[in-house]
């Protein structure tokens, strides 16, 4: 192992000195099949008696939902099914006022990325009361929550575990982030049953979201720890082995655990070292165009890394050895291969490599330098590990088009 | 011990560090097209810095309390201040591990932070002019 690329540094009188880190997991984490239905259990064991229940209505009818429910009696809870694709402000309001007049003392979320971070904010609303917009921002909160249990549908997120929530305020035309270590969920349940019926093209797009995750926060500017490094390069290994399957075969529930194990490892990474220029462009072009972020990251992610190239080729060199996908002894070569192994991938999924497949228009240069700039302010470009202006944001986007 | 002795020399410094900024056409241009009303909430000692460009025209700092409903909140110690200005704070490792708070938009006040990098050279010299202190940049 080439040292030098890792987190340990060897000092001048030869003794290996960790860097200074620090490294949030608050979240108790419970996987298996058929975990759902302890669901009911978890609310008791946190000391409450009514859950507010956060979901959508393709869940409902889907039937995922019933695990979940079979554990709660009559009364312990409160369903609420209303949260859009797209969620806003006035959805967490609506859940966080129903959760209230039925007197509901903690939340718990079954969905993907929409739902769960509906309801992390919704729990924020229900704790704390008052205009949400004044809990807007980072570290902005001061006081524990009421506990939240998340159940995650998809496999990419990472939401689950992570301290940051989005959501839209369409009146003002805005996202919203919050991010604090109060709004990481109480308890996580991995229930890969529950991942069963998500379609191909959305298992691909969100496997790909956990891997941007995962090389992100592995190259952020001030990652470093041990810890998130472990946690990537492992979730890394189970995307790459079974994210095709999963895809190919989703009733392969052992690709299914496997990536949505590695969707949760990728989520405690990136939720305690940020993401990057990748994140950034997905959520600028997400919020001026629509697309899915998960896709948007997959066709973001090799001209992000490339872009990123000069800067970190030793740690992504790191990767790709340890992964397998080179022997080269030069960094930059075997950077590139990881490179080329992230395409592949994509490829091999069924995901579009270029933006025009996403089914965004050319865009002219007034346009495009709105966009650049929207990523340019991403709070995620902070912790890319290279500065990068707006010609630069330009080129990719260019690039990826 | 901090290094500025009590809420009056913070607010003296830091009101000449705007001051500066301001007087600066770059910085002062770009701070303006923010149109932003930034807040700064210091603690140990306490102090409170309210700069308001909400009509981008004009460029307004105010020390202590101000009536103005600020867009954007910085929440930080004193010395954390210190160290940003002198440019040696890592923002994301700072938030990160909870020793700034930012309330708001917080896209708005990252917009604003490689706007005011020039002024991590003027403020070694504001702050050793008031406080008598050297300054190791």
């Amino acid at each position: 192992m080439n040292i030098s690329t890792s987190t340990i540094s060897q000092t001048v009188s030869g003794a290996f000195k960790m860097n200074p880190f620090v490294f949030h997991c608050p979240t108790k984490i419970t996987f298996g099949e058929h975990t759902a239905a302890t669901a009911a259990d978890l609310v008791k064991d946190l000391g409450c008696r009514k859950a507010l229940l956060v979901t959508d209505q393709v869940l409902v009818k889907s039937g995922v939902l019933q695990s979940v429910l079979s554990g709660f009696k009559e009364g312990e809870y409160l369903l609420y099914t209303d949260v859009p694709p797209d969620s806003d402000v006035d959805c967490v309001n609506s859940a966080a006022r129903a959760a209230r007049e039925a007197g509901c003392d903690c939340v718990v979320a079954v969905g993907g990325g929409s739902v769960l971070d509906t309801a992390k904010v919704a729990n924020i609303c229900l704790s704390l009361g008052g205009d949400l917009l004044e809990y807007e921002g980072l570290n902005n909160l001061s006081e524990k929550l009421r506990p939240l249990i998340a159940i995650p549908t998809t496999a990419g997120t990472g939401s689950e575990v992570s301290m940051v929530a989005m959501v839209k305020d369409h009146t003002e035309g805005k996202k919203l982030l919050f991010g604090s270590r109060f709004l990481a969920p109480d308890a996580a349940i991995l229930d890969p049953i529950l991942t069963v019926s998500l379609p191909p093209k959305l298992t691909a797009a969100t496997g790909l979201d956990a891997l941007t995750h995962n090389i992100e926060s592995f190259t952020a500017v001030i990652s470093n720890s041990v810890f998130t490094d472990s946690l990537c390069l492992e979730s890394m290994r189970l995307l790459f082995e079974h994210l095709p399957r999963a895809t190919a075969y989703g009733e392969d529930l052992e690709a299914r655990a496997a990536t949505l194990i590695a969707s949760t490892m990728a989520g405690l990474a990136f939720t305690n070292s940020g993401v990057g220029i990748v994140h950034a462009l997905a959520h600028a072009t997400g919020a001026k165009y629509g697309t899915h972020h998960g896709l948007t990251n997959s066709v973001f992610l090799p001209h992000g890394m490339h872009f990123n190239l000069d800067a970190v080729a030793a740690r992504y060199a790191y990767l790709a050895r340890r992964l397998g996908f080179s022997t080269a002894a030069g960094d930059d070569e075997a950077a590139k291969e990881l490179i080329e192994a992230v395409k592949q991938l994509s490829a091999r999924v069924g995901l579009p490599s270029r933006l025009r497949d996403l089914g965004l228009p050319e865009l002219k240069d007034g346009q495009l330098d709105e966009l650049a700039f929207l990523a340019s302010t991403d709070p995620a470009i902070m912790f890319n590990p290279k500065e990068s202006s707006i010609d630069d944001i330009i080129a990719i986007y260019e690039r990826a088009y | 011990m901090s290094m500025f002795a009590n809420t009056e020399e913070l607010h003296r410094i830091m009101a000449e560090l705007w001051a500066a900024i301001k007087n600066d056409p770059d910085m002062s241009r770009k701070i303006k097209e923010s149109k932003l009303i930034v807040q700064f909430h210091y603690r140990d000692p306490n102090g409170l810095i309210t700069v308001d460009c909400s009509d981008g025209s004009s460029f307004n700092v105010y020390t202590g309390d101000s009536d103005l409903k600020p867009i954007v909140e910085m929440f930080m110690k004193a010395d954390v201040a210190h160290e940003f200005w002198l440019g040696k704070v890592s923002v994301p490792l700072a938030i990160l591990t909870g020793k700034m708070v930012a309330k708001g938009p917080v896209n708005k006040a990252l917009a604003l932070l490689p706007v005011l990098k020039p002024a991590f050279e003027i403020y070694p010299d504001i702050y050793k002019k008031r406080n008598g202190t050297k300054v190791s940049t």
